[in-house]
């Protein structure tokens, strides 16, 4: 009898003993959760706070990069266009600004920033050929279909970066020498760029990390990207999610490597060529420098945009100037001084040199 | 995802010139100089694949003989750009040029007077 008193009781405190470690477990459990909120809310806090930081900052960078373009583009059409050497040179400078800025704009996507925003639409082929020109080994990247499909102004930029990303992978992991090629292909739903290369494919693990990152469920960490970061698909997730399009790296190419593929939904496409940008430069001829026969402006009419947002313009006639023509027909100058200058210096020697080639009869190759 | 702020715009060219060349050797401007002239050969079709630029020679080339320098500034290109997808095209035999001519010569001083000094004592 007292000995089953005694069992009660022990159970009783056994089970008292239980309960008081559920509480305990409890207790700690929520403790800890409280600890982990408090450090995810402080992690998250101050990746915001770097993010922000280095939004910032990128910002910065992508405006020089943008200006530095501006003054190669700059130096290699009015100043060292007609020297090779030279020219080759600034084309070496360009090439590492472009890839220099393209990182700029990949952090500054990464970090909810903004790209920089294009004035006008551009060709599916310009934009694939504005990404190829990111990329370290642009020379082995070929483009293959042009469409005369055109991104949206908006598009232009994020698309370009994304693109540039996948092939940058591509020509990476890839053999030197080996090719990369873009497709543009018109699906249903819009247009695909399709990126293949001759490389090893990636495994399993590298697919899943790239869906994963492709189509992002949250902001991406940054610090989560290794060091050295690598930051390609992080890139193209977040850009594809902001912007609505498709990115994806899961087939196999044709040459066994990885198959890339951006599908660009109708939204994001339009047919219209963008309108020009500047108005029709006249040319100028002076009656100093070709006082027998003026220049004269020949009609032009513009035909579209070049790759670089420029219009390009048809010769309505043949460029034959007529034996006499009066000063005063020329049209007056309309655009910057620059052009006009530039264009009628090429125009004076285009036609002293017709003075002197006519005398001496034609020496067509 | 935020965002805030404007857009800053982008205004560089978006297609670069070493795209545009693919990175090749560009040509001496001995070659194809700034005003050479040059025009589409007749009957030519254009390249199957030709590129914006390539089109854009072709359809500013159809209309009679334009400087190298013209075409240059026309398509917005550096002129030894131009000058590249120029030859291109010449070597394909689809263009025709007309080369500069050799600058004017210094006249001889001694010869004119000499000629002059015969001409006189023959007719005058």
């Amino acid at each position: 009898m007292a000995l089953r008193k005694q069992n009660t009781d022990l159970r009783s405190v056994r089970d008292g003993l239980h309960m008081e470690t559920q509480r305990l477990q409890s207790g700690y459990a929520a403790l800890r959760n409280d600890q982990e909120r408090a450090l995810a809310e402080v992690r998250g806090d101050a990746e915001a706070e770097t993010k922000d930081v280095l939004k910032a900052w990128m910002r910065s960078l992508q405006v020089l990069a943008d200006q530095q373009q501006r003054s190669i583009s700059d130096l290699a059409k009015l100043k060292y266009g007609n020297d090779p050497q030279i020219l080759a040179d600034l084309m070496t400078i360009d090439h590492t600004n472009s890839q220099f800025g393209r990182r700029a704009q990949g952090i500054a996507a990464l970090c909810g920033g903004w790209l920089g925003r294009r004035e006008t639409a551009a060709s599916v082929y310009d934009v694939a050929r504005s990404a190829t020109g990111r990329v370290k080994h642009y020379d082995r990247v070929k483009i293959h279909n042009q469409v005369s499909v055109h991104v949206t102004a908006t598009a232009v930029e994020p698309v370009a970066v994304v693109l540039a990303e996948l092939l940058d992978n591509a020509t990476n992991y890839s053999a030197p020498g080996t090719p990369v090629e873009i497709n543009i292909q018109p699906v249903p739903t819009g247009i695909c760029l399709i990126v293949d290369d001759a490389g090893l494919g990636i495994s399993q693990e590298e697919k899943d990390r790239a869906s994963a990152l492709l189509n992002p469920q949250a902001p991406v960490s940054i610090t989560s990207l290794g060091n050295p970061p690598r930051v390609g698909f992080a890139v193209a997730g977040v850009l594809s999610d902001r912007y609505g399009f498709k990115v994806s790296v899961d087939s196999v190419s044709p040459y066994g490597g990885v198959r890339a593929v951006i599908l660009l939904p109708e939204s994001l496409l339009t047919n219209e060529a963008p309108e020009p940008v500047t108005d029709t430069p006249a040319d100028t001829g002076t009656p100093e420098v070709a006082p027998r026969v003026a220049a004269v402006p020949a009609p032009v009419s513009i035909i579209g945009t070049t790759a670089g947002g420029l219009p390009k313009r048809r010769r309505a006639v043949a460029v034959v100037p007529p034996p006499s023509v009066s000063e005063s027909e020329q049209e007056p100058e309309r655009d910057s001084e620059l052009t006009a200058s530039r264009l009628g210096a090429f125009a004076r020697v285009a036609l002293r040199e017709r003075d002197t080639t006519t005398t001496e009869g034609s020496e067509d190759q | 995802m935020t965002t805030h702020g404007e857009d800053a715009t982008v205004s560089s060219e978006l297609v670069r010139s070493y795209v545009i060349t693919g990175g090749r050797r560009l040509p001496s401007s001995d070659d194809l100089s700034l005003h050479t002239l040059v025009t589409l050969a007749p009957d030519r079709e254009l390249p199957l694949g030709a590129s914006p630029e390539v089109r854009a020679i072709w359809d500013l080339c159809s209309g009679g003989y334009l400087a190298v320098a013209e075409v240059a500034a026309h398509l917005g290109l550096p002129v030894g750009v131009a000058r590249l997808l120029l030859s291109d095209l010449a070597e394909q035999g689809h263009l025709l040029r007309r080369a500069a001519p050799p600058p004017a010569q210094a006249v001889d001083r001694d010869l004119i007077e000499k000629v002059l000094y015969g001409l006189q004592s023959r007719f005058a």
